[in-house]
């Protein structure tokens, strides 16, 4: 469960996130949707507890961002679009293993943990090759395991599919399918609103840092009298508060 | 379960470290490859332009004198004909001219002083080369000349040589090795403590940075501290490697090289005491935290890898500084306050580990100071570290 108490969050003069509440129910898949700079992932951070809040509080699944990080981050696994971050030096495996390691998993869980995610990411092929070389989609699979190798209560997804392919995008999108049925929480952050449909049945809409609607989205649907999901992303971020 | 962590993230830096060929490149093949390389070369030409300074020296003779065949007995004189010597001269054909005037012979017959005239290139190393063979001819003819003169006079040497000072060095043999080593060793060892550790620390946080792996590891349930102690014994470890490869590399070129041969004692590590090596690990080690806490600070505050190679210009500059100002000093030239400014106490303790003698409370400020600049160093890169969004790209 993740709980976002009135969070905000300011560099400087500037503010990134103003005043953000939404709520996230156990096994749930909750999209995330707004533009590049709306501060989706000024709150995925502050969820991930890289950042702190400057006002406000987010829970995740009950502990407090500000007062228990390090509980927080037990519990999460965090994925970030575009440049996967992962070591290319190393092999598959050993940037799985190494978040194993840092999660405190003891080596056969570790081991035990590649083996499962390898087999259900289809990574069996190159897990013991150094990913310096590898495809995007070779990439973001490795990444997606090292995410999951502690096995988290909620997985914050910020941007996956960015730099995937229509396969590898839809792979992944079958993945996330197959870890709400886990019982995962999950959030889904995008700016592209047809690829949250697929997914999510709640979502939050953002716009230069602050939340333009949080609910449900057929709600949303009927509310604004059409499917065309941009226009109604449009219609939102242009005709303020709904 | 902190060093469990620590062991950890070591235990991958140093991995990732060992798979990178920059940090090879930069951690050996300067002290191992190039600096031998340097020092052969340099050696070699030396010895080069010495050789053939002495196994061909052309020169050209004006007027005629028992000197000159004197000065044609020595090995490598040839004695020319040109038409134009002057030119010769310049253009290197010859190494000097050789003017005696007339009435040469007869004025020292007489008892005068007769004057001799010789032209040379002090541009010209092997024209310089055959100055010095001249003058040394010169002063032997001279010499039996006024033998001659003093016999005629009824009158021994002894009487234009009322002293006979005997100059005895009481440097000790392991003490003029150290010497020797004292003057080069400190510089090397801390350009390469300095340098050693670039690469790496570049890459494990402005590298991280950049490739998005920090924000990765910032997200796991562990201590910033943690982290960053991991790292600064990893940069610490490679800035150690090069500095000992440093010292193999020097010890090396030393013992082997052209130019370990010479006036200078033969080279060995004699000098060095239990004690005194203790010291000179000490320093290395502090040396090396100092400047490993200093790299990750500036790779901390740098937005990428770039950034980071830029700031670490200054690191080397900040070694260089004190290590030349203190290269031609004799240890016990160096003034106490030297001992507690950072780098200068390093590399001043190393000169008296080099010359077989440390004074402990040189030693006691060396190392006390040491001690409180790693100290501020890493407080600072440790705050820098924990800085909310250092980790992050942008």
């Amino acid at each position: 469960m993740i709980e976002v108490k009135g969070a905000s969050k300011q560099f400087g003069t500037v503010t990134a996130v103003r005043d953000l509440t939404f709520r996230v129910e156990e096994g749930e898949v909750y999209g995330l949707l707004g533009e590049n700079g709306a501060g989706k992932t000024t709150t995925m951070r502050m969820m991930a507890t890289i950042l702190t809040p400057t006002a406000g509080d987010i829970e995740i699944s009950g502990f407090s961002v500000r007062e228990q990080p390090l509980e927080v981050r037990r519990r999460i696994g965090i994925l970030f679009g575009g440049e996967v971050g992962l070591y290319s030096r190393l092999t598959a495996r050993e940037n799985i293993a190494y978040f194993g390691n840092l999660y405190g998993l003891t080596s056969s869980r570790v081991q035990e943990r590649i083996d499962n995610l390898s087999r259900m990411l289809d990574m069996e092929a190159f897990i013991d090759r150094r990913v310096g070389a590898f495809s995007r989609g070779m990439k973001q699979k490795v990444a997606i395991a090292r995410t999951l190798v502690h096995d988290p209560d909620v997985i914050l997804l910020d941007e996956p599919t960015t730099g995937l392919d229509v396969t590898a995008a839809t792979i992944f999108r079958r993945m996330v399918t197959r870890l709400q049925e886990e019982g995962k929480t999950i959030l889904f952050s995008s700016h592209n609103m047809g690829e949250i449909s697929k997914l999510c049945k709640r979502i939050a809409l953002m716009h230069k840092g602050k939340l333009r609607f949080s609910g449900d989205l057929a709600a949303l649907r009927k509310q604004y009298g059409t499917d065309d999901l941009d226009d109604i992303f449009m219609a939102v971020v242009e005709g303020g508060e709904l | 379960m902190g060093w469990q962590i620590i062991w950890t993230v070591l235990k991958k830096e140093l991995l990732d470290l060992f798979r990178d060929r920059k940090a090879w490149i930069g951690t050996f093949l300067v002290p191992l490859v190039i600096i031998p390389f340097v020092f052969f070369l340099l050696g070699n030409s030396y010895s080069n332009v010495e050789k053939e300074a002495r196994e061909y020296v052309p020169l050209a003779i004006h007027g005629s004198s028992p000197l000159i065949d004197m000065l044609a007995k020595n090995p490598g004189v040839r004695l020319i004909e040109s038409a134009d010597p002057e030119q010769a001269l310049q253009a290197g054909q010859l190494r000097a001219i050789i003017t005696i005037p007339e009435r040469f012979d007869e004025e020292i017959k007489a008892g005068n002083t007769a004057k001799l005239l010789v032209a040379f290139d002090s541009t010209n190393t092997k024209s310089v080369y055959a100055r010095d063979l001249i003058k040394q001819t010169v002063e032997a003819y001279s010499k039996e000349i006024v033998a001659k003169r003093l016999q005629q006079a009824g009158m021994s040497e002894a009487a234009i040589q009322p002293i006979a000072a005997d100059f005895q060095n009481v440097a000790t043999e392991e003490r003029k090795s150290g010497g020797m080593l004292a003057g080069f060793i400190p510089l090397m060892l801390v350009v390469s403590l300095a340098s050693g550790g670039i690469a790496a620390a570049n890459d494990l946080v402005a590298g991280e940075k950049e490739r998005g792996t920090m924000e990765s590891l910032l997200t796991a349930p562990i201590a910033a501290n943690h982290i960053l102690t991991a790292k600064l014994v990893a940069v610490m470890m490679m800035s150690m490697l090069s500095a000992i490869a440093s010292l193999i590399s020097v010890s090396l070129v030393f013992s082997m090289g052209p130019l370990g041969g010479g006036d200078n004692a033969a080279f060995s590590f004699a000098f060095l005491s239990p004690a005194t090596l203790l010291v000179l690990i000490v320093v290395i080690l502090l040396m090396a935290a100092t400047f490993a806490g200093l790299e990750l600070m500036l790779s901390t505050i740098a937005k990428s890898f770039k950034e980071g190679q830029t700031y670490m210009s200054a690191v080397i500059f900040l070694a260089m500084v004190p290590s030349y100002m203190l290269m031609p000093q004799s240890p016990v030239d160096i003034a106490e306050h030297y001992y507690v400014l950072p780098v200068f106490n390093g590399v001043a303790l190393c000169k008296e580990v080099f010359y077989g003698k440390v004074d402990p409370l040189h030693a006691l400020l060396g190392i006390g100071s040491s001690l409180v600049y790693v100290a501020i160093t890493i407080a600072f890169a440790s705050r820098l570290f924990r800085r909310e969004g250092a980790g992050l790209k942008n």
